[in-house]
């Protein structure tokens, strides 16, 4: 019966207090409408930077004379390195056909020999993805026989890098203070809704609620108006990325709704930011409340 | 059932209490008499753990004020009942809801809820207000409302703090007579007040408060 008290209170609360639920709910939706289009803003941004970076980071050119053996064996050895994503072999055919496909020319044609060298080309993992790592890498493999040369444009590496980090930086801490300017904000909101419901909380008290069961519909009342809130924000993010699509006629590589991961977190934050809000606002009038 | 021991309480504003000792026997009727400021309010405060003294202890229904905790303080408060002179109804509910509020809070079943609502609503006159909200009815009505919740679930100790203070000669003389019918029933009731012609008309033990001390304890 208590559980039905405190879901009945819960829901009572509500409708008893409509409009500043609604006012909750509408500022818990601009909050995580921001937080949730800051996430997305910096995801789309290093997607775009990205972009700039070659499809993969370096490439090892074999010698002429490396024999099938000796690039079966440094193909184990460089898979088998540590923080390597990914690993393509080319053949001398495939940079033939390359070569072909980029300057309209058979090299074959010009020479009687295929010069091109085989090579693979290597894609490191992103959390090894550092211009110290490449090098500590390229040194080792220059040590490998059958290796010719490894090609690693440094420069356009790092620059691009260096962007992605500036961007991430940035955007980390803009999101930071974002996100605490939102649970500053919506916690004062929330007290000022529950400030309305002083009446109550100390009449319950007197009658003998114990603070658990004060405490508990208002938590409820909480985790509904944060998923509320959330949910909307999240509808409106997809609308959001459906105009951009439609009017802007730009299709973003990162979506909110592929990402169900983001959706469920921006609903857990709205809940835990809501209920924890409301539970701390009603705590802290309970101390006035004996 | 109630026991004020060496007790003194001293408030930010300089009023204070000073060296209470008296007890309260189940089943007493008693007045604390005495003008605004004396401290009748404070010492129903100390009964149901609003207020605690700085020095000395009050023992309500078996718990002690020195060692209380605040869960317990929601227990002693389920087994006394309240009613104060502006009324304490939530105005954003109807007089049935208001009654049920103790019931609810203790987890009573919905249908003894019912039972008790109205049976309560029955004894004070106000069954045909169930369904209207407190600023609906007369102030004799709504402190009729007040002692219904205050009673509905039966407590050991009704508690009230100039009931008729806001009331009419009538309404006060209906509230004064609700109060003995309950006490009557098996209640301990305190009774703050500071009208001298009640205590003439319905007497009982009665004890007067000076500034904060008991100057007379006049048993009937």
């Amino acid at each position: 019966m208590k559980l039905s008290y405190i879901i009945r209170e819960g829901i009572i609360g509500i409708k008893r207090s409509r409009m500043p639920f609604m006012i909750s709910v509408f500022s818990v939706t601009i909050a995580l409408l921001i937080v949730g289009l800051g996430v997305l803003a910096v995801d789309n941004s290093l997607q775009f930077i990205g972009e700039f970076q070659a499809d993969y980071d370096l490439e090892i050119f074999l010698e002429n004379e490396a024999t099938t053996f000796e690039k079966t064996e440094l193909a184990a050895i460089v898979k088998d390195y540590p923080g390597i994503f990914r690993m393509d072999y080319l053949s001398k055919e495939d940079a033939a056909a390359l070569y072909n496909a980029e300057f309209g020319e058979d090299v074959l044609s010009l020479l009687d020999d295929n010069p091109l060298p085989s090579s693979f080309r290597i894609t490191f993992e992103d959390d090894h993805r550092s211009a110290d790592y490449i090098l500590t890498f390229i040194q080792n493999m220059n040590e490998l026989d059958g290796v010719d040369e490894v090609i690693f444009k440094k420069d356009l590496f790092n620059r691009v890098q260096g962007i992605m980090q500036l961007v991430y930086t940035v955007a980390t801490i803009t999101l930071f203070l974002i996100i605490l300017s939102t649970v500053f904000l919506t916690a004062n909101n929330l007290r000022l809704m529950i400030l309305a419901r002083y009446e109550f909380i100390e009449t319950v008290r007197l009658l003998g609620a114990s603070d658990f069961l004060v405490k508990a519909p208002f938590f409820l009342e909480g985790g509904i108006l944060g998923f509320l809130g959330a949910s909307l924000s999240v509808l409106l993010i997809i609308l959001a990325e459906y105009g951009i699509k439609y009017y802007v006629h730009l299709d973003l590589p990162v979506k909110i709704i592929d990402h169900p991961e983001v959706i469920l977190g921006l609903i857990l934050f709205g809940v835990s930011l809501s209920s924890l809000g409301v539970l701390k606002a009603v705590r802290k009038m309970l101390r006035f409340v004996a | 059932m109630i026991r004020f021991d060496k007790v003194f309480l001293r408030y930010d504003t300089g009023i204070s209490l000073r060296d209470l000792n008296f007890t309260i026997d189940k089943d007493e009727f008693v007045y604390l008499y005495g003008d605004s400021g004396s401290g009748k309010s404070s010492i129903l405060k100390m009964i149901y753990m609003d207020m605690f003294p700085n020095a000395g202890t009050v023992d309500v229904l078996g718990a002690d004020s020195s060692n209380i905790k605040r869960r317990d303080i929601a227990m002693i408060r389920q087994k006394i009942g309240m009613v104060f002179q502006d009324f304490h109804l939530l105005s954003d509910r109807d007089i049935y809801s208001n009654i049920a509020l103790p019931l609810e809070i203790q987890g009573a079943k919905a249908d003894e809820v019912r039972s008790k609502v109205t049976s309560k609503a029955d004894e004070l006159g106000i069954r045909s207000r169930l369904s209207h909200y407190p600023h609906e009815l007369s102030a004799g009505e709504q402190q009729r409302v007040a002692l219904a919740r205050a009673i509905v679930n039966s407590p050991d100790i009704l508690l009230a703090d100039e009931p008729i203070a806001h009331l009419d000669a009538k309404a006060a003389a209906d509230v004064v007579r609700y109060i003995w019918k309950i006490h009557d029933a098996g209640t301990s009731v305190v009774f703050a007040t500071h009208n001298e012609t009640l205590l003439k008309k319905d007497p009982a033990r009665t004890m007067t408060l000076v500034s904060g001390e008991v100057v007379k304890d006049r048993q009937l």
